[in-house]
């Protein structure tokens, strides 16, 4: 039984060689996955932007009949922290840019209304609120993550999409807008 | 101290644990409405049936901030006395035992001898997380502990990476330990009869490394896999058991010799969770394979159900099943005359045991206050289970395997400020 | 442990790694509404499971294994 430093070094080693050849191969494949995990949203700019027809809380909206307008395509839902957080700036900015044709659209993807409702309740939101509990669209749009929002010029093709919502992404995502509208 | 009370390096297993739980808030979550400065309380009382008994308050206060980093400072304070089996066999007559620190005990006739003791530890943690990027997360944490015969200071840091789409999240981390061991009363010479020793401070260094996977299985499952490896070198002895010494010439023993261990240890384990939503309740349950250099190997089952009412209560009753084997050199007694073994102990804790746990938690809000209280009870039911020789003398006949009942109560209370 | 089950419980990591790995994005982004649950991670409760830790390892020998995190509601 080893009792000297000698043989408590030379464990040490070989459960160190151990670790690193446990932890290399993995590491490798970490690498080879990584950028396929980077990718953000896979709805590339530029192509036109799949058309709906979903309820809203008084109707129906139709990405068609909106052509000619700049609309902002948001997916969100109740149990979103982010989603919360952009339910008052789209609100803010759907009003302020209204008169120059902008809409927002947004799409809520719960599977229960009752959690949707609850929401919408306690946000009242100045916006059109669509319904897709089926995913369809949110599946058409490649939605990669929670909230998305795509940014779809009067021609119906989608100029600006992005993931994610965060305090930092409102001036970029203002720009855009302004961009868009003024065209 | 992992000596007497056995809670000493458990507080560089807390800092290891402490610095993975907050690693375990996912991104998501961290960056969802959570509260700017969060505080939990929660105070410990553990009695062991006449044996140990501990009383330990914590409190920890969590802090988010706007860019996602989460800085956590816990401070621990630790109160334990009672008595703990001296690693001695019974005997036909009651026995009177004199602790290093000078605390008397008295064994009846055919019990387990036992030592008093009373101790106190004082614990600092302390936990940072940083977002890096959209998919990645640090997290760095420190540790510093001092008791009357141990000292801990520790660092840990861990990376974790989301993939696809947040299906898959692999964590790596490690840790490093610098422990000191000052007995009361000095280090006895390992596998003497105790009475040459030497002054001056004991090292123990000790590294760990984790990697783990955890998975999204489906709409309502979690699955995760981790495996840590740790390697324990310097003073792992414990200065304050003894094992007793048999002769084939006498009934009880004839004398006792100090424990003596290795001065390294390498433990390896792979843990299996799971996560399992069911609407309204959550099933959590893993499973752990364990085994270390010193021959030891256990598994571990445990499996917890919550159950979940309104406003945030909550009922969770849990199940605990642990079973280990014996180490290469745990013995019950020596045998005098024969070759001494190069390494030997009595302390039950490295023998084979099983321990079944029971318990419930309920986690209630008083009256409209939005601060938490949870109350757990667990009854821990404890017996070795090792075949003890033939050659021990009358030892043989007395019960060498009693079952210790424990009942720990924890009482917890957490607010945002 | 025998050698041969040791190296069976080897073998049987190794090989559920890669089924870790594939077939990844499965749930989608939008299904995620369970996965978002507070609840939904290994350690819910880490300042009691810190206690448990602390306990066990006290009285037993084992120490080691720890869950990370993961699934989330793929938010951000």
């Amino acid at each position: 039984m080893e009792s000297s430093p000698f043989k408590a070094r030379r464990s040490f080693a070989n459960a160190a060689i151990r670790a690193v050849r446990l932890i290399s191969p993995l590491l490798l494949l970490l690498v080879l996955v990584l950028p396929a995990g980077s990718k953000t949203t896979r709805t590339a700019v530029a192509t036109p932007a799949p058309n709906f027809k979903l309820p809203t809380q008084s109707g129906t909206v139709s990405l068609e009949e909106l052509r000619g307008k700049v609309v902002l395509v948001d997916f969100w839902a109740s149990w979103c922290g982010p989603c919360r957080r952009s339910f008052p700036w789209m609100s803010d900015v759907a009003e302020h840019n209204a008169a120059n044709g902008f809409v927002v659209v947004a799409i809520n993807l719960d599977k229960s209304r009752e959690s949707a409702d609850a929401f919408l309740r306690e946000l009242s939101p100045s916006f059109i609120v669509a319904f897709d509990p089926a995913g369809k669209t949110a599946e058409a749009y490649n939605v990669a993550t929670m909230p998305s929002s795509y940014l779809v010029g009067r021609d119906g093709r989608v100029v600006y999409s992005h993931a994610g919502f965060d305090a930092r992404d409102t001036e970029t995502l203002e720009k855009k807008i302004k961009e868009t509208i003024a065209q | 101290m992992q000596l007497e009370g056995g809670t000493g390096s458990s507080l560089r297993e807390r800092l290891n644990k402490a610095a993975l739980a907050l690693l375990l808030v996912p991104a998501a979550a961290a960056a969802a409405d959570l509260p700017a400065t969060q505080i939990d309380t929660t105070t410990l009382y553990y009695g062991e049936q006449d044996r140990v008994q501990v009383v330990e308050p914590v409190v920890r206060a969590t802090r988010l901030f706007g860019d996602g980093q989460i800085l956590s400072v816990q401070l621990a304070v630790d109160l334990i006395t009672g008595a703990s089996p001296s690693g001695a066999l019974p005997t036909g007559v009651p026995q009177t035992i004199t602790s290093p620190s000078g605390k008397v005990s008295s064994t009846p006739a055919g019990a387990i001898p036992t030592t008093k003791f009373q101790d106190h530890r004082g614990g600092l943690d302390a936990d940072w997380q940083t977002p890096i990027g959209k998919y990645f997360n640090s997290t760095l944490g420190m540790h510093a502990s001092r008791e009357k015969d141990y000292q801990s200071l520790g660092v840990t840091a861990k990376v974790s990476a989301e993939m696809f789409q947040r299906s898959l999240t692999v964590t790596a981390g490690g840790g490093y330990n610098w422990d000191s061991v000052f007995p009361v009363g000095g280090t006895p010479i390992g596998l003497s009869d105790g009475t040459e020793v030497t002054n001056g401070k004991n090292s123990k260094k000790v590294e760990s490394f984790l990697f783990g996977v955890s998975r999204v299985m489906s709409r309502r499952w979690l699955l995760g896999l981790d495996a840590s490896r740790t390697l324990e070198r310097g003073y792992l002895t414990e200065p304050y058991k003894v094992i007793s010494l048999v002769s084939f010439r006498s009934d009880s023993p004839i004398g006792q010799l100090t424990d003596n261990r290795p001065a390294s240890r390498a433990r390896s384990s792979l843990l299996a969770s799971s996560v399992y939503h069911l609407d309204q309740d959550i099933l959590y349950s893993s499973y752990r394979y364990y085994k270390d250099s010193w021959g030891i190997r256990s598994n571990t089952v445990d499996a917890s159900y919550r159950h979940d009412l309104d406003d945030g209560w909550y009922l969770e009753p849990h199940a605990r099943y642990y079973h280990q084997t014996a180490a290469d050199f745990f013995t019950f007694g020596i045998v005098a005359g024969l070759a001494p073994p190069e390494y030997a102990t009595s302390d039950y804790r490295l023998g084979q045991l099983t321990t079944m746990t029971l318990g419930l938690t309920f986690a209630f809000h008083v009256e409209d206050s939005p601060a938490l209280w949870t109350v757990r009870a667990d009854y821990i039911r404890q017996a070795g289970s090792g075949t003890a020789p033939e050659n021990l003398g009358s030892a043989s006949t007395f019960d060498l395997n009693p079952a210790i009942n424990t009942i720990s109560l924890v009482v917890g209370y957490s607010f945002n400020m | 442990m025998k050698t041969s089950a040791k190296w069976l419980l080897r073998a049987a990591a190794v090989l559920a790694l890669p089924g870790m790995f594939a077939g990844c994005a499965s749930v989608k982004p939008w299904d995620r509404d369970l996965l978002a649950d507070k609840r939904m991670q290994f350690n819910p409760c880490p300042m009691l499971h810190a206690i448990d830790e602390h306990i066990y390892f006290s009285k037993e020998a084992s120490t080691g294994g720890q869950g990370v995190g993961g699934g989330g509601c793929g938010c951000n």
